[in-house]
């Protein structure tokens, strides 16, 4: 089960799995969010949540391209997995430096402690971008291995489970 | 007037491309700063780089005076060959630069590295690739089209050339769907290659071995003409791919089928 103490609602059909990964250059980004937000549309899930939904991939991509990606030919990966009841994503980086990692460690733990991110004067990305993620998500989870390869976990749960579309008046 | 210290300005080379200047604003750029701009676009000259990015995330202000000042550095490197494109502008200093036209002389890009980028894209024949895996159902077809398309036109191809290739994708990746093996657990890889001349679009699926003999008949139909058969009427969709492209090829085994389109830029 993933999350702590959070339950998810076990689907019997089996999650569909998109995979992209593409330049780590900002100008890829508006076509990469809109996409998502068309795969989920295709799958059943309302338009809400799939704007929503592009919301959260345009802020993470955004950092991963920004902080995670310092040579010519880095590229960022956006895995999308999607469940009866939610839609997990995950983007990765080659991971930036080490001051950008910390930021980002202390960007999310000071949300989960509920403390505001201190900020250097100017727009802490990290800080503000993952303030949006966290509002519009359920969880969110980064983790940074040995190499550096920065990973980003969100889980979105759907707002609308066992309806299609929007709903219509009666 | 503003105190001409108000105004930084650093020029240094690009870490990813060694051609490239990147000349870092910080402060307002006014009527007071046009000495310190000339001055160190001369700079750069001397240095004989012709290409630069301007920085201007750390701008406050930018007037018509240093505009007018920004564009004559840029004719400078014009005729040497170059460009100087801007980079990281706020939206308000965006905005303002619009309503003076600047976006008519300069090239407006998110940030250093997409204006490094696109250096590399123009004058050096950069390709860049996007992969992509998905399930292989129908339903994912028509967003994984529509994503080629807008690439395409991201990177400048014209109207009509986008729709041409997401018409090719679109055809294959169905084909690739409809003679593959379908379910949840099988994917379709996608590969799209694109640099300022040609795409190539590559798809590749895992064989359904009771379909692989009607695809080898419609791909041989393809090269033959004159072989007619009921399979025929169905490969359709790789005929007009074919029209479409300026390469096509296709692999088909036992194990997975793999279809590779060239398409060459026209507009």
């Amino acid at each position: 089960m993933p999350g702590k103490g959070r339950r998810y609602l076990m689907s019997e059909s089996k999650p569909q799995k998109v995979k992209i990964r593409f330049p780590g250059d900002l100008e890829y980004i508006p076509a990469v969010r809109k996409f998502v937000a068309e795969l989920l549309l295709v799958n059943q899930f309302s338009s809400k949540c799939a704007y929503r939904s592009e919301i959260i991939i345009d802020e993470i991509c955004n950092n991963a391209v920004v902080y995670g990606c310092r040579t010519a030919d880095s590229q960022v990966e956006v895995v999308c997995v999607m469940h009866e009841d939610r839609i997990e994503f995950q983007v990765k980086d080659a991971g930036g430096s080490e001051t950008d990692l910390k930021r980002l460690r202390d960007a999310v733990a000071a949300e989960e402690s509920g403390v505001k991110p201190i900020l250097d004067g100017r727009k802490s990305a990290a800080g503000l971008g993952l303030e949006i993620v966290r509002l519009l998500s359920e969880e969110v989870n980064v983790e940074v291995d040995d190499n550096n390869l920065t990973s980003i976990r969100v889980i979105r749960r759907r707002e609308d489970a066992g309806t299609c579309g929007e709903k219509k008046a009666v | 007037m503003a105190d001409i210290r108000d105004i930084r300005i650093e020029c240094k080379q690009s870490d990813v491309c060694p051609e490239v200047a990147v000349v870092t604003f910080e402060g307002a750029l006014d009527s007071g700063s046009i000495q310190k701009i000339g001055h160190s676009f001369d700079v750069m000259l001397e240095d004989n780089y012709i290409y630069a990015v301007a920085d201007m995330a750390r701008v406050t202000l930018v007037s018509s005076a240093a505009l007018g000042e920004l564009m004559g550095c840029r004719t400078r490197l014009l005729e040497r060959g170059g460009d100087l494109v801007l980079a990281g502008l706020s939206i308000g200093i965006r905005e303002k630069l619009t309503a003076m036209d600047a976006n008519k002389v300069f090239k407006f890009f998110n940030d250093v590295r997409s204006a490094v980028n696109a250096y590399n894209w123009e004058y050096h024949d950069r390709s860049e690739s996007l992969n992509l895996s998905f399930p292989s159902k129908l339903t994912f077809v028509p967003p994984v089209r529509q994503l080629a398309s807008r690439i395409a036109k991201q990177k400048g191809y014209g109207n009509r050339d986008s729709f041409r290739i997401e018409t090719i994708v679109d055809e294959i990746c169905n084909n690739a769907v409809e003679h593959g093996v379908e379910g949840d657990e099988n994917t379709i890889e996608l590969l799209l290659t694109i640099d300022r001349k040609k795409i190539e679009i590559k798809v590749m699926n895992t064989s359904d071995p009771g379909k692989i003999n009607a695809l080898k008949e419609i791909s041989k139909s393809l090269f033959v003409p004159h072989i007619l058969s009921d399979e025929v009427k169905r490969g359709r969709g790789l005929a007009l791919v074919k029209m479409l492209a300026n390469d096509f090829n296709i692999e088909c085994s036992d194990v997975g089928t793999c279809v590779h389109v060239t398409k060459l830029r026209e507009e």
